[in-house]
């Protein structure tokens, strides 16, 4: 049983290694840092460590698909993320593919078992 | 809060300079808010700060999870190789030490102390060596092999194709693993034979059975002149092999190397062996010292004859190799096609 579980871990990771991105990008629409994004992600149920959003984050400024900006008139400096222009054409065309791969990926579970 | 400095030092420490202070700053805001999140009246305590760190989990992942890709001195397609090479390394030149101290022993027993620890040196010297250059070839081979892909993805409009793949060679077109691991033990012995063991090559005399003295073929004072070349020729004779096996078949790319290799080794060898410095000038009067030989007698002069001839039939022999070697390359090459 642990074996099994083990491997749906692994799956599961895998799984939701792309999810994540649609999810981060589809919030930073308007500027956010990176704590109060998981703070708005976890208020809508989709979960996520700071350890590895934030290296996402990066990641993904790297590629040009997200502005930042250090904001030191608070408390405490903060970064915050933005989508760039072309963060933004990549996103809506992530959404496109992930709705499609929703429907198939829907019609193959109801129809399975060859049946 | 000494703690979270230690924690965003383990984390940046691993990190490329160039991002260090930007994600260090991140990093110290990011717990700064998390401690925040935890501790609504203000006051955190080091238990606070420690579950927050543990949260975030292990500095060497975390800073996984900022580098994104993984590096290396040598790749995994190139791993397997380079251990097989390794071992073969390790254990050809610990073998030719060992025999080395066995002859040794069986030459001089008394001083059987001396011998081991010489032999003991060899080891702590020669092993590191052959791990050394091992390494050092594979990361050449990794590293041009790096640039030449790189150079690949610059070029657009070059996608792979299925007619791109290279034939199935014949089965005289490729490198037979044992061929290779055959010349790399071959190289590795040389190299240590000459480094470690160069004053038992010449003549040996015995007395009543007793080991007496060797009289060299090699001039002692210029050894360290040609043991430079003959590490350079063996070297590249090793890189040579490696290539072939990682080829796995005979290509134009791998006989204009050994061609390469093989030119050199023979520019050296000219070098070395017709530089009448390199061998013992004092050979014959050695002989005729050692009481074995009599001046002016019919063995003398033939002896004379085949030492003054031996290096240029020498010379000749390694030449005929080495060409050989190019050419039977060539005709590999042609009938894997």
């Amino acid at each position: 049983m642990s074996e099994a579980n083990e491997h749906l871990d692994k799956l599961m990771q895998e799984l939701r290694r792309g999810t994540l991105t649609i999810g981060v990008l589809s919030q930073l629409y308007e500027p956010q840092y990176g704590y109060s994004l998981v703070a708005s992600l976890e208020e809508k149920d989709f979960h996520v460590e700071a350890g590895t959003l934030y290296p996402l984050l990066r990641r993904l400024e790297k590629q040009g698909l997200l502005e930042s900006e250090w904001d030191t008139n608070e408390t405490r400096p903060r970064k915050y993320y933005l989508l760039s222009d072309s963060g933004k054409v990549v996103f809506e065309q992530l959404v496109v593919e992930w709705k499609d791969m929703v429907n198939s990926l829907d019609n193959l579970l109801k129809n399975k078992g060859g049946s | 809060m000494e703690m979270i400095e230690r924690y965003v030092y383990a984390v940046t420490q691993l990190l490329p300079q160039s991002q260090r202070e930007d994600i260090a700053k991140e990093l110290r805001s990011l717990i700064e808010d998390m401690l925040d999140e935890r501790v609504q009246d203000g006051k955190v305590t080091e238990k606070d700060v420690e579950e927050v760190l543990l949260e975030l989990g292990e500095p060497r992942k975390l800073a996984n999870k900022y580098r994104g890709t993984n590096r290396y001195l040598i790749g995994p397609e190139l791993f397997d190789h380079y251990v097989m090479v390794l071992k073969i390394a390790l254990i050809a030149s610990s073998a030719v030490m060992g025999v080395s101290f066995i002859i040794g022993i069986i030459l001089d027993p008394p001083s059987i102390l001396q011998t081991f620890i010489s032999f003991i040196i060899s080891l702590v010297t020669g092993l590191p060596m052959a791990f050394g250059w091992t390494t050092f070839a594979f990361a050449v081979i990794q590293f041009a092999g790096n640039t030449h892909l790189k150079k690949k993805e610059l070029q657009p409009k070059r996608s792979w194709k299925p007619s791109d793949l290279p034939p199935v060679p014949h089965p005289k077109g490729r490198v037979k693993r044992g061929e290779a691991i055959t010349g790399i033990v071959f190289y590795i012995i040389c190299i240590a034979v000459f480094v470690f063991s160069s004053e038992y090559f010449g003549v040996w005399f015995f007395e009543n059975g007793k080991f007496k003295e060797v009289i060299p073929f090699f001039n002692e004072e210029y050894y360290g002149y040609y043991l430079l070349f003959i590490l350079l020729i063996f070297g590249f004779g090793i890189i040579k092999e490696c290539l072939k096996m990682v080829y796995g078949r005979w290509t134009m790319q791998l006989v204009l190397f050994t061609a390469v290799v093989n030119i050199i080794s023979i520019i050296g060898l000219i070098f070395v062996i017709a530089e009448p410095a390199v061998w013992n000038p004092n050979f014959m009067t050695q002989l005729v010292e050692s009481g074995q030989l009599v001046p002016h007698s019919d063995a003398f002069k033939t002896i004379g004859i085949i030492w003054e001839q031996a290096t240029l039939w020498l010379l000749i022999l390694f030449l005929f190799a080495l060409v050989w070697d190019i050419i039977d390359g060539f005709i590999r090459v042609r009938k894997s096609r």
